[in-house]
Order: C-alpha cells, then sequence, then structure tokens
C-alpha cells in the first residue's frame, strides 16, 4: 500500500509540488515570524544581560500601572543615592540618566528614520559603564557626544561631524568624540543611543537632579540578592530594588511582551495563509479521489477494505504535509530575515544578529503544517471509501452521498451539544458560546434541509454557475473559446467554488481592511473639521512620541500668535469609590490632560452634561469623562472616582462633565487639568499643542515665524494646518495598509497555486476533449486562450466574492460595532476596481502553465486516452 | 479500377511509419502507395496491429510519417509545419470519431457548427438546415450531448464533420460504439453524404457490415496494402477478410 502511495506521488509530481507549496508558504511565514521574534529577543537579552552584568543591584522608580508605565518625573534625587551609598554592604552607587531623544544632523534630518526611539544616556562612573569606545573616545567634555556603532555605520557618521539632540530641553549640538559599542553589542536593537556627560544628559532629559535609576556596586563578599534586601529595607516603598540579573530578566521579559504583538501581528497571516492552502488541499484531494475511482474500485474489487483505502489516502495527506511543512520551514528560516527587511522598508528598524530556531518553533511549524494538511484531507478520504467496486468495470459510477442521520439522531446530537454548550457557559460566565451553538445548527440545519431538497437529484449548486456565466460574459465575445470557457468555468461548481474561495480568503480581506482603513481616514478628517478650531497643530514629527512641555511657552512668543493650549497624555488605574462593596470599575486607562483656559478655545466640545465653564473650574479635584466610559461603567455626574498615577499617587476627582467624544477624538475616558497631571501624574511632556493665530495676522507668516522657533530649538516638532495634519494622517493609514497587503500577498499566492492545480487537473480531466478540438483544427493558440479564459473567469469569481464578502463584513462591523461613535463610512472605490483588475490578473498568470500544458497536449495521444 | 473515377483528392506514396526504435522499433506501415478519387466512400479493414488506424492519422494530417508522403486537396501535408496541419485539418478535414467526442458544454446545434466557430468563418444557414433536416436531430438541437442517445451523438457529430463541407471526411470506426440501428443509420448517413453531396469519405472499420456501405475496400495486414477492391455485400467483405486472414 505504501508502495502504491509512493509511486503515485511519483506519477503526480506537478500536483504534489503545487499541493505542498500551498501548505509550505503558509509555515514559512509562521516559522519566519517565530523565528525573526525570537532573533529579536535573544537579541535584546544578551545586550541587557551583559549591560547589567556590572551592577549587583539596580534601584528604579516603582511601575506602580505595570511595566513600562513609569511616571516621566522621577523620585531618585541625589538624597537617595546617598542613601543608598550609606547602606553596608555598598562599595558604590551612582546614579544614571537616560531618556528619549531625537537624534538630528546639523542639517536638520533625522538620524533614524524608523520608528524605534533614540535614547540618550549620561556616562557612569567607570566600573558601571556599560559603553566602550570602539573608536575615538566617550564624551568628556560638555559639547562631545559618542554614538553607538550601528548607528553611526547606518547613518554614515564619522568622528568630528556634529549632531543636534532634542530631549525635553530645546535642542543642543554636540560634536561626535567617540564610536561606542554597547555591552559590548555594536547595536542595541534599532534603537540609537547616544551617550553624553552626566551633566548634558540630566539637561536634555529636563530631568532636574533627579535620576532615573541607581547603579549600586557591592563589596566584596556581599551576595547581589543579601544587598538587595539591605538597599529595600532603607528606601521608600515607591522605589523598586533587584538584582542586575533581575532587572536583565526584567528588561527583556518586558521587551518579549511588547514583541508580542509583532509576533501575533504576524502569525495572523500565517494563519490566514494556511487557511487557504487548507481549502487547495481539501480541493486537489477531492478531485483525484474522484479521478481515481477506477482505481479505488479495483483495489476495493481485489479485497482493500474502507479502512485501508481510507488510510491510503490519510497517509498520503500525511506524506505531503511532512514536505510541505518541513520545505516550509526551511523557507521560513530564510524569510526571517526579509521579513526583517520587510519592516525596516516600513520604517520599523528591528536587531538582526544572528538566526534563532528555537526547537519549539520547528515543533510548532510541523505539527500544524502537517495536522492542517492531513485534516484538509480527512473528508476527500472518507468520500473515497464510499467509492463501490463496481467503479473498476463502468464508467460514470458517482459515489453514493452520505446518508442522511435519522431525526432521532439529530435531536439527540442538538441535546447533547446544548448541554455541553450550557454547561461551558455556566463555568466560564459567558454567554457568547450560546449564538454560537446556534449558528452552528442552524448551519447544519440549511445544509441538511438543501440535501433533502435535492435527494435524487443531480447535486447542483445555483450561485456560482450564474456567476461565472455573468462574469463569463465579458470573455464570451471572444468566440467560440471565450463560450467553451465560459461554460468550462462552471462545469464542475463545487471545484470553482472551493478554488476561487481560496482567492476569495486573501483578496476578501483587502477588500475589509481597505474599507476600515477608507472610513478611518474619512473619520479622522470629519473629526479634526468638526472639533478642532484653531490654526495650527505642532506635534512631534515621529507619530507616538511627545513634544517637550517648553514648547507651548516658546511658541506663545511668537508674534501673531493668539492662543496656544497643550494637551498631554497620560493614564491610571481607575476605581469607582462612590459606591459601596466591590469596586464596579478597575481598569488601567488612558488619561487626557488639558489647559482649562484655552482647551475649549481651540477644541469643541459636545457635551452630554456640563459646559465649557465646567472645564474652568475643574481645578484638580474634578474630571469630565465621555458619555461611552459613563454607559458602560453607570456613571452619573458627581461620582467619585480613585485615580492611581503612575507616580504611584491616589487621587480622587469627582465627575464634573460628560461629553460625547466620538471614536477618533482628544479626549479619553476621563480628562483631567494639566496642572494635575504634572503634579501628581508625573507628566512632563505634551502630546500637541494647538495654536491659534492673532486677530488679523496673516498665518502663513505666524506659522513660518513657528517653524523658525521649532527648528532652532525643538527640531522634533513641526506645525501643520488641519489640511495637512489630515493629509499626513491619510498618508501613515495607507503606509500600514500596504504593509497589509504586502503580507496579504502570500494567502493570494497561495491561492494562485491552487488554481493552477485545479486547472491542471482538470485539463487531464478533459484531455480527449482537448485532443479532438484539436484534430478538427483548433489551434495550440486558442486552446491557450480557452484556459486562460477559464482561469480569468474563477479567478474573477474569487474577486467578486471576496469583494462582496469583504465590503458587506466591513460595512457590517462598522455599523455594529462602532455605531453611534462618529464613524464615518467611506468606501474606497478606486482601491476595490484595483481588486478586480488584480484577481483577473492572478487568473491570467496562474493559467499560464496549465495552458501551456494543454497547448502542447499530444493530438493522437489526447484522442486515445479515457 | 482504383483511380478511375474522378481526381484523386487523397494520396499517399510510398508512406511507412515506425514507432520505437532500436530493436523495440515496430514497423506500423511498410510502403503504403494509395489514391483517393473525390466522391468516393472508401472502408479500410484489417486485423488489429495490421497499421489501418496509422494509416488514417497520416492520411488526416494528425500523425507525420517516418517517409513518404500524403498529399490532401494538392498540399502535401508532409511539407506543412504544425500551424499549417491544424489550418488544413480545420479548414478541408472532417472527423467522426468512435467514442463520438462532442463537447458536453455545448448543444446540438454549437456542437455542429464548432469547426465554423474554431475558424471564425460564417455559417451557411441553408446548409445547416439541409444537414440538420438529412442527419435527423431537428427538434434536438437546443439539447446537450448528455441529453442525446448514442446514435442522435453520433449523428451530431456526422453533422459536424460535413458542416465545413471538407474535401475528405475521416470516420475512425464511427459504428463502433452503436447499436445495430443506430449503426445502420449512422452508415447510410455517411453513405448519403457521399450520393447526395459528393462528399469524399474514408472509413477504418473491422465491421464487415459497416465496410459494405463503403465504394471501395481496402484492407491491410503487417503494415500493407494486400486487397485493394470493390466493396460488395457484408458476406462478400467477410469472406475477402478472411481469405486474407
Amino acid at each position: 500500500m505504501g508502495k502504491l502511495i509512493l509511486r503515485g506521488f511519483a506519477e503526480r509530481k506537478v500536483r504534489a509540488l503545487l499541493t505542498g507549496i500551498a501548505i509550505a508558504l503558509g509555515v514559512a511565514l509562521m516559522a519566519g515570524t517565530y523565528i525573526l521574534t525570537d532573533t529579536i529577543n535573544n537579541a535584546f537579552a544578551e545586550v541587557f544581560a551583559t549591560s547589567y552584568e556590572n551592577k549587583a543591584v539596580v534601584v528604579t522608580p516603582k511601575e506602580a500601572l505595570g511595566p513600562r508605565s513609569a511616571s516621566e518625573a522621577s523620585s531618585i534625587t541625589q538624597a537617595t543615592v546617598a542613601r543608598v551609598r550609606s547602606v553596608p554592604g555598598v562599595a558604590a552607587a551612582a546614579g544614571s540618566v537616560g531618556s528619549q531623544a531625537t537624534l538630528l544632523r546639523s542639517n536638520h534630518t533625522r538620524i533614524s528614520s524608523g520608528a524605534a526611539p533614540s535614547l540618550v544616556a549620561g556616562r557612569q562612573p567607570s566600573r558601571f559603564e556599560s559603553f566602550t569606545a570602539a573608536k575615538g573616545h566617550l564624551p568628556s567634555a560638555e559639547d562631545e557626544l559618542a554614538i553607538d556603532q550601528a548607528t553611526a555605520e547606518r547613518a554614515h557618521l564619522k568622528i568630528g561631524q556634529r549632531l543636534i539632540v532634542a530631549g525635553r530641553s530645546p535642542a543642543r549640538t554636540y560634536i561626535i568624540s567617540g564610536i561606542a559599542k554597547f555591552a559590548g553589542s555594536e547595536s542595541f536593537g534599532g534603537t540609537s543611543i547616544a551617550l553624553l556627560t552626566p551633566a548634558q544628559a540630566q539637561y536634555v532629559a529636563a530631568s532636574h537632579g533627579t535620576f532615573n535609576s541607581i547603579n549600586v556596586a557591592a563589596s566584596p563578599g556581599v551576595a547581589p540578592g543579601e544587598l538587595a534586601s539591605r538597599v529595600r529595607a532603607a528606601l521608600p516603598k515607591t522605589l523598586t530594588v533587584r538584582t542586575g540579573a533581575q532587572e536583565a530578566a526584567n528588561q527583556t521579559a518586558n521587551l518579549e511582551e511588547e514583541l508580542g504583538f509583532l509576533r501575533t501581528f504576524l502569525l495572523v497571516f500565517a494563519y490566514v495563509a494556511l487557511v487557504v492552502g487548507a481549502f487547495i488541499i481539501f480541493n486537489t484531494f477531492s478531485i483525484t479521489v474522484t479521478q481515481r475511482m477506477r482505481e479505488f474500485g479495483l483495489l476495493r474489487t481485489l479485497g482493500c477494505s474502507r479502512a485501508q483505502i481510507m488510510r491510503s489516502v490519510v497517509l498520503e495527506g500525511l506524506l505531503l504535509g511532512i514536505g510541505g511543512a518541513v520545505a516550509g520551514l526551511f523557507i521560513g528560516i530564510a524569510l526571517a530575515p526579509a521579513l526583517d527587511q520587510l519592516f525596516k522598508a516600513f520604517g520599523a528598524d528591528l536587531p538582526d544578529s544572528g538566526t534563532v530556531l528555537q526547537s519549539r518553533t520547528v515543533i510548532v511549524s510541523l505539527l500544524v503544517g502537517i495536522g492542517v494538511t492531513v485534516l484538509s484531507g480527512l473528508f476527500p478520504a472518507v468520500r473515497a471509501t464510499r467509492v463501490p467496486p463496481i467503479a473498476a468495470m463502468r464508467e460514470g459510477v458517482s459515489i453514493p452521498p452520505r446518508p442522511l442521520p435519522s431525526r432521532r439522531k439529530l435531536i439527540a446530537r442538538f441535546l447533547v451539544s446544548l448541554v455541553i454548550v450550557l454547561a461551558i457557559s455556566a463555568a466560564t460566565h459567558s454567554k457568547a458560546i450560546v449564538p454560537i451553538l446556534l449558528i452552528a445548527w442552524g448551519i447544519r440545519g440549511a445544509v441538511l434541509y438543501s440535501r433533502v431538497k435535492r435527494a435524487g437529484q443531480h447535486r447542483r449548486y445555483r450561485v456560482i454557475p450564474a456567476l461565472g456565466r455573468t462574469i463569463g460574459l465579458i470573455v464570451s465575445w471572444r468566440g467560440i473559446m471565450g463560450r467553451l470557457a465560459r461554460e468550462n468555468s462552471v462545469r464542475q461548481p463545487g471545484r470553482t467554488l472551493v478554488t476561487a474561495l481560496a482567492l476569495t480568503i486573501g483578496l476578501g480581506l483587502v477588500a475589509f481592511i481597505s474599507v476600515l482603513a477608507a472610513g478611518t481616514q474619512a473619520t479622522v478628517e470629519a473629526a479634526v473639521k468638526r472639533s478642532f478650531a484653531g490654526n495650527l497643530i505642532v506635534m512631534n514629527t515621529q507619530a507616538g512620541q511627545g513634544i517637550p512641555s517648553a514648547v507651548a511657552p516658546a511658541v506663545r512668543g511668537v508674534s501673531g500668535v493668539g492662543s496656544v493650549t497643550a494637551v498631554s497624555f497620560t493614564q491610571g488605574r481607575v476605581r469607582d469609590i462612590s459606591k459601596t462593596g466591590a469596586p464596579v470599575i478597575d481598569e488601567k486607562s488612558a488619561i487626557t490632560a488639558i489647559e482649562p483656559q484655552s482647551f475649549t478655545k481651540m477644541y469643541t466640545i459636545e457635551w452630554e452634561h456640563g459646559s465649557a465653564a465646567t472645564l474652568a473650574s475643574l481645578r484638580s479635584t474634578g474630571t469630565v469623562i465621555t458619555k461611552k466610559f459613563a454607559t458602560l461603567h453607570h456613571l452619573k455626574m458627581d461620582e467619585r472616582l480613585s485615580v492611581l498615577t503612575p507616580s504611584g499617587k491616589h487621587v480622587t476627582l469627582t465627575v464634573r462633565g460628560i461629553v460625547k467624544e466620538e471614536v477618533i477624538g482628544l479626549m479619553s475616558n476621563l480628562t483631567i487639568t494639566s496642572a494635575l497631571a504634572r503634579s501628581d501624574f508625573g507628566q512632563r511632556e505634551d502630546g500637541v499643542d494647538f495654536v491659534s493665530y492673532a486677530p488679523g495676522a496673516s498665518g502663513s507668516r505666524v506659522q513660518s515665524g513657528i517653524d523658525a522657533l521649532l527648528k532652532r530649538s525643538f527640531p522634533q516638532a513641526h506645525s501643520q494646518t488641519a489640511a495637512q495634519y489630515t493629509k499626513e494622517q491619510s498618508s501613515k493609514v495607507n503606509t500600514f495598509l500596504l504593509l497589509i497587503y504586502v503580507l496579504l500577498a502570500l494567502s493570494v499566492l497561495v491561492s494562485l497555486f491552487g488554481i493552477v492545480n485545479t486547472l491542471i487537473l482538470s485539463i487531464y480531466e478533459r484531455t480527449r476533449e482537448l485532443g479532438m478540438m484539436r484534430a478538427i483544427g483548433a489551434s495550440r493558440k486558442q486552446v491557450r486562450q480557452m484556459i486562460r479564459y477559464e482561469s480569468l473567469i474563477t479567478g474573477l469569481i474569487g474577486g467578486v466574492l471576496g469583494l462582496v464578502i469583504g465590503v458587506v463584513g466591513a460595512v457590517l462591523v462598522t455599523t455594529f460595532a462602532l455605531s453611534g461613535s462618529g464613524y464615518v463610512l467611506s468606501i474606497p472605490v478606486g482601491t476595490l476596481i484595483a481588486l478586480l483588475v488584480a484577481a483577473a490578473l492572478a487568473g491570467l498568470l496562474a493559467a499560464q502553465l496549465p495552458a501551456r500544458r494543454a497547448a502542447k497536449l499530444d493530438v493522437l495521444g489526447a484522442l486515445a486516452s479515457e | 479500377m482504383s483511380g478511375d473515377q474522378g481526381a484523386p483528392i487523397v494520396s499517399a506514396v510510398d508512406l511507412r511509419r515506425t514507432f520505437g526504435e532500436g530493436e523495440a522499433a515496430v514497423e506500423a506501415l511498410a510502403g503504403v502507395t494509395v489514391d483517393f478519387p473525390e466522391g468516393r466512400f472508401a472502408a479500410i479493414m484489417g486485423p488489429s496491429g495490421s497499421g489501418k488506424s496509422t494509416l488514417m492519422h497520416l492520411l488526416a494530417g494528425l500523425d507525420r510519417p517516418t517517409s513518404g508522403t500524403v498529399t490532401l486537396a494538392g498540399k502535401t501535408l508532409t511539407d506543412l509545419d504544425d500551424r499549417a496541419l491544424t489550418q488544413l485539418r480545420r479548414d478541408r478535414v472532417g472527423f467522426i470519431f468512435q467514442s463520438f467526442n462532442l463537447l458536453p458544454v455545448l448543444d446540438a446545434r454549437e456542437n455542429i457548427l464548432l469547426p465554423l466557430s474554431i475558424a471564425g468563418r460564417a455559417v451557411d444557414r441553408e446548409w445547416l438546415d439541409q444537414l440538420v433536416s438529412t442527419v435527423g436531430i431537428g427538434d434536438r438541437l437546443d439539447h446537450r450531448p448528455a441529453e442525446l442517445s448514442g446514435g442522435q451523438q453520433q449523428r451530431v457529430a456526422v453533422a459536424r464533420a460535413l458542416i465545413s463541407r471538407p474535401a475528405v471526411v475521416f470516420a475512425d470506426e464511427p459504428s463502433g460504439n452503436l447499436d445495430s440501428k443506430s449503426s445502420g443509420e449512422v452508415l447510410a448517413l455517411l453513405r448519403q453524404a457521399v450520393d447526395d453531396f459528393g462528399q469524399t469519405v474514408v472509413m477504418v472499420t473491422h465491421d464487415a457490415h459497416a465496410a459494405s456501405f463503403a465504394d471501395r475496400l481496402l484492407l491491410l495486414a503487417d503494415g500493407r496494402i494486400v486487397h485493394d477492391g470493390p466493396a460488395g455485400t457484408a458476406d462478400e467483405v467477410l469472406d475477402l477478410a478472411k481469405a486474407i486472414g
């Protein structure tokens, strides 16, 4: 039996290859994702481990709201350092300063083009210093700076060149005195690091004598763990004390968690490709089972049991799965650096040092690849067992359909599944599973009903022939070949449907996402138009990064500026304390901080309760919440909330107003005053400044005045009019869209292999027909044309279905999930037309090989074939 | 009596065809020279492996001889490339196959018109109507092959072979897949095509009854023509075939 399978593979090389590729590509993306993220994690883990090697104990501010939530203002002062030094067993302790900053060349171009932030660090006493000079020397003068080697190489920086460093204070220029390695590594991920003297680092960070952390060295004979507990005992609870090794592990874990999203993001695309692959395997196996009916019938006649037939088909799937998955794994290893390059191209610079292939990657990739293949081949395998022995003798024997389950069996199954689902639902306190069951049984019922309806008559699908014939109209005017292609494409509607559906998945997602993206762009535009009442928006040129709070006062000084209001974004853990009993809210929430006097002049608020006066009298005890948040947690006016701030403080806020803020708006769940954000939330940066012109001032003159100021002192920021802002947001959405399209292209590629496979199999079935056509005078060119048209129609069926499903899906999602949130629906007609053209091209591309094979058929051989 | 009535429309000179190479080589045709005059019905018979199918394939331009020449409607086939050969088959040759070979996705009318459609030629309505009434499938024109009986399908195939008014129609065991009644009808149709329309027909068969519809009988054995004469009745054909054996 095993020999038979292997022989079969050898005879159907092209099919095995195409089907194998279908599964290999999905596995490759999966393996590539694991390898890429493992490599990144590993690179960071090494860097962290090395950099904390010479630190016995590290003191950092407590992150009250979880990892990476430390307040922008540190509570570690020189006095804290002194207290640590006085702990017995401490050989040395030094405060360390570091912050995010923007590095620019002297011509004001940014050094890192990617989204990875640049960091500035201050020099440490030599026993703690993680930097070593690879060239030149580490900064010793106040105007000197060392830059990490990877950045220097990437940006072609040389010793003696000037760099502008823009942090939380007005920018300053430094001379590169050295090229440095960090913890023995040339790069710190994709992050650029500039090393300054301690005083300059404090200036850039605007830390006013505070430190981000304290590095502690132990006296001989004192174990790090012992020292850590001694230091902990000497310090307030607002500080975290860890050993160097713990801190390295902590940093690594935080980073892995942050990169987890990247892994999930990429894996989604891998799974989409695998689902498409599953469709193709299912289709290929179904077709070959039909084509091999004689063979199966013969085997049955010779005494093969149904189980043996089943085993032979499943084994074929298993072999194919192993081949595809192993190939996928190897492609994945090659793909990982390519993915890295892809992200680089889209502005996310990730580290890449060596390739990390964990055994988990190998196991998961192989298991998933093989599992998907075997499962997809299972149903066709079961069908193969129903081939009657008579099929060996006669042509045109069809596989009998599965007998309909009896009514009693159906009811029993329904009740059992209902009980199970209700039990799960009760155990997990979740009702979500019940509708899923009902939907599943609804579909099952519909399928059974349609089977009963057409029992006894030939199985017919109606939608696909209608769709195929309609789409076929675009080729049927091309004479008999177009006409034949139109009919051939719907000859096996089930087969065409599954082939087209594989393409539909990829294209449907593209359509879905493009509609969502167009809506997002339209919503941003509408939101800006509706809410923004100022003239200019000042923000960091890099998305997600803040601007120094010194910007707003500086802009206020520019001639022609009427008023400036700064908006900043922080976070807190919100608890409801008005109600007795257990807190009904306990969630980490984004919080917007505003300047109450000027904010309403430049931002239009739609009040549910309250008015502009509410904001003016907000003070540090009041908050304004959104209607959505209020509804979600049943909050009313004058209720009191307790908020845990990033600084670890608890503030009590009273709800003074409720606003109808829409999906894309500045106001988060809670809005507080900037003063409170500074004092209790440790807020030191602003998110965005709004500017309005003084009456009678010339807009363009004021903007160029502001730009001149920003270029001089805050080169990381720029000013935009509402139109410029909207346009920039649009282009950011488009960049992200492009990334998604590139990743979805893989699924489309997989479905192309499916079309190729189906075409080759149908051509094989129609060999004699093609031979006859060639005999009575159809040219090779005409045969090629017919196959191409056929494939074009299949591609377009996939495209049309994808378009309909994607657009309808997006419309439903936005209508139900985002109703009342101000989401503006927008249909990107141009993109959707391009999608259809792409589907047509995909069909034509897939037809190349099969068309050539069909045209090359030997006429006599084809006529003689069965 | 071979070439004395009308000019030859198909002729072969010293036709040889060898399959395989070296020791495994099989000579299917070992030097056949034959003319087929216009407007006549010839039947080619012979035991299995006698080379009768090979001869027909070579005459129809479906295969190329190892040596020798074939001339069809004034063109030497051996000089033509694949494209020209395809065009010649399309415009000058009609085919009737044992297994009908109709396209299942087209109805009877479309199947009949297929050669014209492939060539992109206009339909001669009168000729179509005449053919349809001759083969007697006027009421089945809108049906697809799956809805027709074997006899009806083969009659559609006959109409398809005649629609382009070819120089010659090659029929490969046209009655092989039919019951005796349908078989008789189809053969009578071929006879009628020759008598009424002046069509030249070359038929390969192993059925003596079928051969008796022809004007002339060629018997092949071991790749050579061993008899060439008038067809006569089925019994006469059978006796001849036995004698040659």
